[in-house]
C-alpha cells in the first residue's frame, strides 16, 4: 500500500545503502566485542584486573569467548615464539569476519626483551595485521582498557581494517610467514 | 640415618664404593655432585636406583666450549632420604654420543630428546631421540651450543622494525649545568666596568 504521506523517493545507491548497513552493524559490533584471549606471555596478568571488578571490562560490552569462530578480537598478550605463531595463524584464519587483533606489550611490537632470541619473532604485523598495539612491558591495566576503547573508536571511524588488509595483501603475509616459519602447517607427533 | 649430614656420608660411601669418582662436590646438606667417567654412568645410576634414588629429576647438558666437551648432568632424587645426587660425565664435543639410560629410567626418553635437540647429543638405545620435541623445523646448529649466535639467527630470520632517527628523542632535557653556564656568560656580558 502506498503511503499517502509525502515521502521522497530514496536516492541512495546500492553502495550507499550497504555503507549505512555497515555503520549500523559497526555500532552494535563495537558495543559487544568478544575477546579470544591468546595468552602467550606475561602480559596476560593484566587481564584478570581488566575483566574483574577493578576495571570491569563488561561495562564496555566486552567479554571472553571460548572459540575463535565466535570471537571478534584476537588478543595476543605477550611474546610469540615460532611455535605459537603457527597456532596463532591457524586461530586467526578460523575467526569469522570482521576480526580485529589487539597486541599487548612490547614483544609483538619489536621483540622486547626477546629481540635476540632464536625462538621469538620480532614484529607481529609482518605475519598478521594488527589493529591496536598497547605498548609497555607490561602495559598498565589502564593502558589495556584504553587500547580497547581505541579499538572501538577505530571501528567507529572505519579504520580498523586489518582483516581487509589480510585479504588485499594475502600473498605478502603468506610470504612473510613462510620466510620465518618455513611452513605454516603444524607437523608434530600428535597430529600425524 | 637420623640427620642430613649422615645422609651425605651415606651417599659418599655408596658412590665411592660403586665407581671411581673424579671430582666430588658437596653443594650443601641436601645436594651432592659427582663427576665420573662416561662409561661408569649406567653402573652408578643402577646402583643408586637400587639404593632408593628412584626418580630422575632432570637430565641436561652443559657446553664447555674451551675444553671441547659436553657435560651431561643426571639429577636423581630419593623420596626417603632428602638428598639430590648430581651425576656428571663429560663426553666428546666433536662426536657427542652417550648410550641411552632408558632401561634404567624410562622417563629419560623426553630429556634425551631435548638434549639431542638443543645440543645435538646422540643417544643410541632411545628409539626416537632424533624426533623433534620443542623446536619445529629447526634449520641451524643446535641452539644451546655456545658457538650458536642467536642474535645473528634472529637478524637473518625475523624482520626487524626500523626506527627512523627523527622519532628517537635521546635526551630531551637540557643540562642544568649548561644552563647555569649560559646564564653566567650573559650576566658577565651585561656587567659594566672593566672586563676581567
Amino acid at each position: 500500500m502506498k503511503s499517502t504521506k509525502f515521502t521522497p523517493a530514496s536516492k541512495l545507491s546500492k553502495a550507499e545503502v550497504d555503507r549505512k548497513w555497515w555503520e549500523i552493524g559497526d555500532y552494535f559490533r563495537r558495543n559487544s566485542l568478544w575477546l579470544l584471549m591468546y595468552c602467550t606471555g606475561c602480559c596476560a596478568i593484566e587481564l584478570p584486573p581488566a575483566m574483574t571488578s577493578a576495571y570491569d571490562m563488561e561495562r564496555l560490552g566486552m567479554g571472553p569467548m571460548a572459540t575463535p569462530r565466535q570471537a571478534d578480537i584476537l588478543l595476543v598478550s605477550g611474546y610469540l615464539s615460532l611455535k605459537t605463531l603457527r597456532r596463532l595463524i591457524y586461530t586467526y584464519e578460523q575467526m569469522s569476519e570482521p576480526r580485529y587483533v589487539v597486541a599487548l606489550g612490547s614483544c609483538p611490537i619489536n621483540g622486547g626483551i626477546y629481540h635476540d632470541s632464536h625462538a621469538v619473532i620480532n614484529q607481529l604485523d609482518q605475519y598478521i595485521p594488527v589493529d591496536v598495539y598497547v605498548a609497555g612491558c607490561m602495559p598498565n591495566t589502564e593502558a589495556v582498557m584504553n587500547g580497547f576503547v581505541d579499538l572501538m573508536d577505530q571501528i567507529k571511524r572505519k579504520t580498523a581494517v586489518g582483516w581487509k588488509k589480510y585479504h588485499d595483501h594475502f600473498e605478502w603475509y603468506k610470504q612473510n610467514q613462510r620466510d620465518s616459519l618455513g611452513e605454516v602447517i603444524v607437523h608434530d607427533e600428535f597430529h600425524e | 640415618m637420623m640427620n642430613s649430614m649422615n645422609n651425605v656420608e651415606f651417599v659418599n660411601e655408596l658412590v665411592n664404593g660403586a665407581v671411581k669418582v673424579i671430582k666430588t662436590d658437596v653443594v650443601d646438606n641436601f645436594q651432592v655432585s659427582y663427576e665420573i667417567k662416561k662409561n661408569d654412568v649406567h653402573l652408578l645410576l643402577t646402583r643408586l636406583k637400587g639404593a632408593g634414588w628412584i626418580q630422575l629429576s632432570y637430565l641436561s647438558a652443559i657446553d664447555w666450549l674451551e675444553e671441547n666437551k659436553f657435560e651431561l648432568v643426571y639429577i636423581l632424587f630419593n623420596w626417603e632420604k632428602p638428598v639430590y645426587i648430581q651425576v656428571r660425565a663429560k663426553i666428546d664435543r666433536e662426536n657427542p654420543v652417550m648410550d641411552s639410560i632408558l632401561p634404567i629410567f624410562p622417563g629419560a626418553k623426553y630429556y634425551e630428546r631435548e638434549a639431542h635437540e638443543f645440543f645435538g647429543i646422540a643417544f643410541p638405545g632411545n628409539p626416537d631421540y632424533e624426533k623433534q620435541l620443542i623446536l619445529e623445523g629447526w634449520d641451524d646448529i643446535p641452539p644451546l651450543r655456545k658457538d650458536f649466535d642467536p642474535q645473528a639467527y634472529s637478524d637473518r630470520k625475523f624482520p626487524k622494525r626500523d626506527y627512523p632517527q627523527d622519532y628517537s628523542v635521546k635526551d630531551p632535557k637540557e643540562s642544568r649545568q649548561a644552563k647555569r653556564a649560559e646564564r653566567e656568560k650573559r650576566a658577565t656580558s651585561l656587567r659594566g666596568g672593566k672586563k676581567q
